[in-house]
C-alpha cells in the first residue's frame, strides 16, 4: 500500500555494478566517446548485417564487463508491448513510403514490402542495441567519472568561450539534487494523502482528472526546487564562487596505450557501421 | 548569447534539470492518455521555466538535460533514438524565451502564458516531425497524435508554468532565504 510513495528508494540513477572488469578500468573519457560514436552509427545504420554486428557487439560488451545480462534485459522487458505495437503500426502503414523491393501483400491501403519489413526489424533491433550499450556504459561508470569525462572531453571548446566547467557543474548539481527532491516529493505526497488527496486512482482515460491530481505535487515541487536554488546561490556567492575562474580537479585521468587501442577499435567499428555497404 | 554564465544561471539550470530528471524517473511527468504516443508529458516544463527565468542559454541547457535523461530512460523505441529524444528538446527553452522577451513589455502574465503554450507546441511539433523523418510514424498518425495529445498538453503546460513562475516572482520579492531559519 505504502509502496506508491517510496519514490526515493526506487530511483536507480547512476546505478553502478562494480565487477572490476577490463571495461570498468578503461578511461571513462574513452568509454563515453566510443559510446557516442557507436550510438550515432547504430542509429543511422539500416542494414540487417550491420545491426547484427551491433547486437553481437553489445552482447560482447556485456560479457566483457562481467555485468549480468539480466540488467540489460530488465531495460528491454517493459518495452516489449511498445515494440510490438510499433512494429504492427509500421508494418501496416509505412508500406506506401517504403514501396521499394519485393511486394508481399497488397490489399487496399495495406502494402507490405521487403523494405517495410526491413524497417520493422531494424528499428526493433536498433532499440535493443541502444538499451544494451547505454546499460553497459552507466553500469560500468560512476556518475562522477561521467561528469568529469564530459568536462574533460569538452575542454578544447574553452578556447571558443564555451562554458565547459559551468556545464559540468550544472550536470553535477542536477544529479546531486535528484534524490533530495525525491525525498521532498515523498514528504509532500504523504502530506497531501493524509489530507485525503487521491493520486493515480482516477481512471486512465480521464485525462483532466489525472492532471488535476498532480497539481498539488508538481507546483510545490517547483517552488521547493527554486527556494533551494536561492539558498545554493547565496551559499556559493558567500564562498566567492566566480564562474569562469581557473580550477584544477581532484582526479586526473591519464589515457594509456590500451585506452588508445580501444578507441581505435571503436572508431573502426563506427566507420564500418556507417560507411561499409552491407549486402543486405 | 551571453559571454559567461552567472552563479544564478548555473544553479537554476542545475536545479531545473534535476526536476526534469525526477519527473522522468518517477514517471510523475507522464500523464497516460489513450493515443499512439501513450503519454502526455509535463517534463518539458522545467525547460520552459528556465528559458523564461534565465534566458535562452539556461533554457537550452535544461532542454538538453531533459532530452538526455529521456533518451537514457526511454522504454519506447521512438525515444531511444537520439535524433528524436535530444535534438528537438534543445529548442523548447529557446522558443519560450523568444516569445516571452517579445511580449513581456505588454503584459507579464500574457507573456508567460503564451511562452509556455508555444514552448510546449515546439516540443510536440518538433518531436513528431523528427518521428516522421525517422520513419517511426506516418504523417497521418503524427497529425492525430499532434491534435489529440499536443493540445491538452499545451493547456496543462500553460497552467503549470503560470502557477510556478508567478509563485517564484513572489519568492524573489521577499528575498527570503531558508538558511537563516534552519540547516
Amino acid at each position: 500500500m505504502s509502496s506508491e510513495f517510496d519514490i526515493s528508494r526506487n530511483i536507480t540513477i547512476g546505478q553502478y555494478v562494480p565487477t572490476g572488469s577490463f571495461i570498468h578500468r578503461l578511461d571513462p573519457r574513452i568509454k563515453l566517446l566510443i559510446f557516442v560514436f557507436l550510438v550515432v552509427a547504430i542509429a543511422l545504420n539500416t542494414s540487417y548485417i550491420g545491426n547484427a554486428v551491433g547486437l553481437i557487439l553489445s552482447l560482447y560488451l556485456f560479457w566483457a564487463s562481467k555485468i549480468p545480462i539480466s540488467y540489460g534485459l530488465s531495460g528491454v522487458k517493459p518495452a516489449i508491448p511498445f515494440i510490438i505495437i510499433l512494429a504492427v503500426l509500421q508494418l501496416l502503414f509505412q508500406g506506401q513510403l517504403f514501396s521499394g523491393g519485393k511486394v508481399f501483400v497488397d490489399y487496399g491501403f495495406i502494402l507490405i514490402t521487403s523494405e517495410s519489413i526491413r524497417l520493422v526489424i531494424v528499428s526493433a533491433v536498433r532499440f535493443i542495441e541502444i538499451i544494451f550499450l547505454s546499460s553497459v556504459l552507466t553500469l560500468s561508470t560512476s556518475t562522477t567519472e561521467l561528469t568529469h569525462s564530459i568536462q574533460s572531453l569538452l575542454s578544447p571548446l574553452k578556447k571558443m568561450n564555451f562554458p565547459v566547467h559551468e556545464i559540468s557543474l550544472i550536470t553535477t548539481i542536477s544529479i546531486r539534487f535528484v534524490p533530495t527532491f525525491a525525498i521532498e516529493m515523498e514528504k509532500m505526497m504523504k502530506a497531501q494523502a493524509s489530507r485525503g488527496a487521491d493520486f493515480g486512482s482516477g481512471s486512465w482515460w480521464r485525462i483532466i482528472q489525472r492532471t488535476k491530481e498532480m497539481f498539488p505535487i508538481i507546483i510545490p515541487l517547483f517552488n521547493i526546487a527554486l527556494a533551494r536554488a536561492e539558498d545554493l546561490i547565496l551559499a556559493m556567492e558567500a564562498r566567492c564562487y566566480t564562474p569562469g575562474g581557473e580550477r584544477s580537479t581532484y582526479s586526473v585521468y591519464k589515457a594509456v596505450t590500451k585506452d588508445y587501442l580501444i578507441l581505435l577499435v571503436g572508431l573502426l567499428l563506427t566507420l564500418l557501421l556507417l560507411f561499409y555497404p552491407f549486402p543486405i | 548569447m551571453k559571454k559567461s554564465l552567472t552563479v544564478r544561471d548555473i544553479v537554476i539550470a542545475g536545479v531545473l534539470g534535476a526536476v526534469a530528471i525526477l519527473l522522468g524517473v518517477t514517471r510523475l511527468g507522464y500523464i497516460p492518455v489513450p493515443t499512439a504516443a501513450g503519454n502526455a508529458t509535463i517534463m518539458h516544463i522545467p525547460a520552459i521555466i528556465g528559458g523564461i527565468m534565465q534566458g535562452p542559454v539556461v533554457g537550452l541547457i535544461v532542454g538538453a538535460i531533459f532530452g538526455i535523461s529521456s533518451f537514457l530512460n526511454a522504454t519506447v523505441p521512438l525515444f531511444k533514438d537520439p535524433m528524436v529524444a535530444i535534438l528537438p528538446r534543445l529548442f523548447i527553452g529557446v522558443v519560450a524565451w523568444l516569445v516571452y522577451a517579445g511580449i513581456r513589455r505588454k503584459s507579464e502574465y500574457l507573456a508567460v502564458a503564451v511562452a509556455a503554450f508555444l514552448g510546449t507546441l515546439t516540443n510536440t511539433v518538433l518531436v513528431l516531425t523528427m518521428a516522421v523523418i525517422r520513419h517511426y510514424m506516418t504523417p497521418g498518425v503524427a497529425w492525430t497524435v499532434g491534435v489529440t495529445n499536443g493540445i491538452p498538453e499545451a493547456i496543462v503546460g500553460t497552467i503549470v508554468t503560470l502557477a510556478v513562475v508567478l509563485a517564484w516572482k513572489q519568492i524573489g520579492k521577499n528575498k527570503k532565504s531558508k538558511i537563516s531559519q534552519d540547516l
